[in-house]
């Protein structure tokens, strides 16, 4: 597939210059979208046909989750989308319409939706041998925690697999806090780690947190580059994480833990500068730096591979999940050998974390990203999709922030770019009129304004292109 | 705490040589052979010095040329850390299985007796779970509950037909321990309460709340818990009211009265504990437990991570072996045959609370995981697994009490359907674990070719959980196989 079509640039250009008068208000105007077989964008051609579905219908299955599941569970869209096949960057619903992924199905399916090379891997193992626990030896927990091990700098390379990012985080929480013998952690507003009780103590968003105990949490002003106070002073920020140790704890802490990209938060880049200076901070009062990198991780920022390594720091102990398996049950911690020492004193288990099969699919998920080498195509196209995606915010006074690195970017609406209050209506029928369009995007900001596009890493420019216009035509309709 | 087992277990091991004059013990011949001689094991009294022999199994494992057994020790202990502790002196490489059987690096077969701890409840590689696997890995892995997909809404309303009572909300996650987390916090929710109470022995999970709810100090690190109250435990071997259930019950009243507010968010428990020793609690215990919960306003949970679907022969559910009803099932482990899946059933009224906000899970029910899990279902009823446990599970249970006739190191026989513990002790009077014993006959069995679990505080039990598809002459062979090591030693 190509990557980059210089005719394909120039013509977009060409219709860019043509709608240049139009400009956007905050008004949601009535749904006249055209479909993909009428005016407007196409999606990229695409060799692949899904089966035929022959299963429930979207009705059916609504009628069954309201019933038999979850009364908070959510959907995305007013008439949810039925999907029942993939194919690398592409989703397919009960009709077999093809939809461009630009979710990820939240930043997880990193090679691509059943990648041949990963399925290949996980159907082999699965018919080997699915379970056993590591009370007895298998070559692929041992293969995989290796090759992790690898990827990361300094001295980490002791691996804990588990099976969630949330089981990660709070394993991370508990390892420091045993280790340094203090229970406070300082995470960072609008973050979000998880939603076990360590955890939603530490994820900092009010529609994530239940009305329970959850003890030990200091939570630290956001070096938020667009909202926040400073702007991107980072190291101005980070004197708040001092006051917090010097004000509201005993002096020591037990750790401080933050994501290098704020996912569900928004797609928001700490301040540059804002780490290092916490990471001084944290390790004066004797405490452990966690980087959690359940969304940033795995070559999604393109420029490196991990997350914080954007930020020039090296932390004491790395989370990980979503992308680590191309959506298969799996997380991890890596931490050193004298951090990994202290669950020595009793035993920590973890009945499926390292199982054959899951540790098999890693293994090729980082096979997969060096042989195609998927970093660079998400530097690459994340570059070419920030600097269109920048320009339509050029074109639109909606758009209010574009930001990101590789292919881990967000697009912010406001309905005023001064007061920067949220669009949050507009996103959502934007959000609808592109699904419709054929583009599926992710939605995240503490006020639901911010369009969150984590695609697999495959994504193409032709990709970026149709999704950047298939954004602009209905945000010049609107 | 892997390094001072190993420690203890070495110098308990000479200890236990120097006692029992080890060296008459003959050594087996290579393996190889094993798998092939034809079931003659009922036949064979253990005072012949010929040991028993696998009932034979018609299969041929794929060869194996991946990393050797010292190659991934190595690996593994410089790469997954100290804390990652194994079975047995010379730990075993496990490279496939199929049904009841697994088989090592040498192709040698041996009897899984533990099911990768209660977890593979159909079979390893089982055909048709396989099947449901693989078909939809190849469609779809993963896309989440933001959109629609059938294998949730499927496996969600299948499982809850399995329910009892107003019992038909489901939450899928990745683990046991997650399910539990979100069950407690369901009844703190719930009831406006903190309190928990668990059992003493209970094993809950190993994530820093559930550390909580688990009461063995092995798996307890020095953190934070919160309200929580261990009980009593109606343990009828080791208990000191024995089986009087209104006895222990009245200890979680006495908790209740002098040591909450009065009111509690909740009770949970296992109705036969695993990772301590297949206890089963005494009968009658949870009624009356559940009405002195349910009366200081809390709610009652039952883990049924291991004793559920259908492993207890006599009943589906755990719980319902002790006729009560509770408000949060929790579940793992056996759900998926070995897949990461775990899942909470609840009524709709508790589940109402917890739509006071968002509460995601990324992994939770995903397409291959529901698949898997709705095989997992159907294959248990079609393959009348409950019924084939209680049948086989009898027969074993049968023999081993036979068996503690014979030999006097055996305390306890115990548990039911294929949920059963072998407690071993040095003095029937004192009950006094035998530990150095255990950890011989363990690695005894080992040789032999059977793969038993261990569990207890004192590590003195030994567990047998298998796949359910374990048959009456793999039941023998362990049977004639403890017997053998127990002669000899």
């Amino acid at each position: 597939m190509q990557r980059f079509t210089p005719a394909r640039r120039l013509l977009s250009e060409f219709k860019c210059s043509l709608r240049r008068q139009r400009r956007c208000f905050s008004q949601v105007a009535p749904n006249v979208v055209d479909n993909n077989d009428g005016f407007g964008p196409k999606i990229p051609s695409f060799d692949y046909s899904p089966p035929p579905y022959t299963g429930p219908s979207a009705d059916e299955i609504l009628s069954k989750r309201k019933e038999y599941l979850s009364p908070a569970m959510f959907t995305l869209y007013s008439k949810p989308l039925n999907i029942v096949d993939g194919r690398m960057q592409y989703l397919f619903d009960d009709k077999g319409r093809r939809y461009l992924d630009a979710f990820g199905g939240i930043a997880t399916v990193c090679c691509g939706h059943c990648h041949p090379d990963v399925v290949e891997a996980i159907v082999n193992q699965t018919k080997r041998l699915q379970h056993s626990t590591i009370l007895y030896l298998n070559h692929a927990i041992a293969d995989f925690a290796e090759a992790l091990a690898n990827k990361l700098p300094g001295n980490l390379k002791v691996v804990f697999f588990t099976n969630s990012g949330t089981e990660a985080n709070e394993l991370a929480m508990m390892i420091a806090r045993l280790y340094t013998g203090c229970h406070d952690i300082i995470s960072v507003r609008n973050a979000y780690h998880g939603n076990a009780s360590g955890t939603m103590g530490a994820t900092a968003q009010s529609i994530w947190k239940f009305n329970v105990i959850q003890s030990g949490v200091h939570h630290a002003v956001n070096p938020d580059p667009y909202r926040g106070v400073f702007g991107s002073d980072g190291e101005k920020y980070a004197r708040d994480v001092e006051d917090l140790i010097q004000f509201g704890t005993s002096g020591n802490i037990a750790g401080f833990i933050s994501e290098a990209i704020q996912g569900v938060g928004g797609i928001i880049e700490l301040a540059p500068g804002y780490l290092p200076a916490v990471y001084s901070t944290i390790k004066k009062a004797g405490g452990l730096c966690i980087a959690d990198e359940v969304q940033a991780g795995f070559a999604r920022t393109g420029s490196l591979f991990w997350g914080f390594e954007n930020h020039g720091v090296v932390p004491d102990i790395v989370t990980m999940a979503k992308g680590i398996g191309n959506g298969i049950p799996l997380g991890a911690v890596v931490t050193t050998p004298e951090i990994a020492a202290v669950l020595t004193r009793r035993s920590y288990f973890n009945t499926f974390g390292g199982n054959p099969v899951c540790t098999t699919a890693g293994l090729a998920v980082l096979k997969v990203i060096e042989k195609e080498k998927l970093q660079e195509n998400a530097f690459v196209v994340g570059t070419y999709l920030k600097e269109r995606l920048t320009a339509l915010k050029d074109k639109y006074e909606l758009i209010g922030d574009v930001r990101g690195r590789g292919l881990m970017l967000g697009v912010e609406l406001v309905s005023d770019e001064k007061l920067k209050t949220p669009a949050k209506l507009e996103t959502l029928h934007i959000m609808d009129q592109m699904k419709e369009m054929g583009v599926l995007v992710g939605k995240g900001g503490f006020y639901g304004n911010v369009f969150r596009i984590t695609p697999p890493l495959c994504f193409t420019k032709e990709d970026a292109d149709f999704l950047v216009d298939a954004m602009d035509h209905i945000i010049a309709r609107m | 705490m892997a390094m001072l087992q190993r420690r203890i277990l070495k110098s308990t091991l000479e200890e236990a040589k120097a006692r029992f004059n080890f060296n008459c013990y003959p050594l087996l011949p290579p393996c190889a052979s094993f798998s092939t001689l034809p079931s003659s094991s009922t036949t064979a009294t253990a005072h012949d010095d010929v040991p028993p022999q696998l009932p034979p199994f018609d299969y041929q494992p794929k060869p194996y040329n991946g990393p050797s057994a010292d190659e991934i020790l190595a690996k593994r202990k410089r790469f997954l850390g100290p804390s990652l502790f194994y079975y047995y002196q010379k730990p075993l490489n496990i490279v496939e299985g199929k049904m009841q059987y697994l088989y090592d690096e040498s192709g040698r077969r041996y009897l899984d007796a533990f099911a990768g701890i209660v977890t593979v409840s159909c079979g390893h590689c089982h055909p048709e779970i396989l099947n449901a696997i693989v078909e939809q890995s190849k469609l779809l892995q993963h896309a989440t509950t933001i959109y629609l997909h059938h294998a949730i809404a499927d496996f969600a309303e299948a499982l809850a037909s399995k329910m009892p009572g107003n019992l038909k909300v489901v939450y899928f996650v990745n683990s046991g321990s997650e399910a539990n987390e979100l069950a407690m916090l369901m009844a703190r929710l719930y009831t406006g309460s903190l309190g928990m109470i668990s059992l003493r022995n209970a094993y809950h999970g190993g994530s820093s709340s559930t550390i909580g709810l688990t009461a063995l100090n092995t798996w307890k690190y020095p953190i934070p818990e919160g309200e929580i109250h261990h009980v009593m435990n109606p343990d009828p071997f080791r208990g000191v009211f024995g089986s009087d259930a209104t006895r222990y019950a009245k200890e979680v009243q006495d908790h209740i009265e002098y040591g909450t507010s009065g009111k509690v968010a909740g009770f949970i428990a296992e109705t036969i504990q695993g990772v301590g020793g297949a206890v089963e609690l005494a009968p009658g215990y949870l009624k009356q437990v559940y009405d002195i919960v349910r009366k200081a306003g809390g709610v009652c949970i039952a883990d049924e991570v291991q004793t559920g679907f259908g492993r207890t022969g006599s009943h589906y559910w755990g719980f319902e072996t002790q006729g009560v009803i509770p408000d949060i099932v929790t579940m793992a482990k056996g759900i998926g045959n070995g897949l990461p899946l775990g899942a909470v059933v609840t009524t709709p009224e508790i589940a109402s609370v917890m739509a006071q906000k968002i509460q995601f899970n990324t992994f939770g029910g995903n397409p291959v995981c529901s698949a898997g899990g709705l095989a997992v279902l159907r294959v248990i009823d079609r393959e009348k697994r409950q019924a084939h446990c209680a049948d086989v599970g009898s027969h074993l249970i049968g023999r081993l009490r036979s068996l503690q006739d014979k030999h006097d190191i055996i305390g306890d026989v115990r548990g039911r359907g294929l949920m059963v513990g072998i407690e071993l002790v040095t003095d029937r009077k004192e009950k006094t674990p035998a530990k150095a014993e255990t950890a011989i006959l363990f690695e005894k069995m080992r040789e032999l070719g059977v793969l038993v679990g261990k569990g207890g505080l004192h590590g003195n039990v030994f567990r047998i959980k298998p796949p359910m598809c374990f048959s009456k002459d793999d039941a023998d062979f362990l049977v004639d196989a403890l017997d053998y090591a127990m002669s000899k030693l």
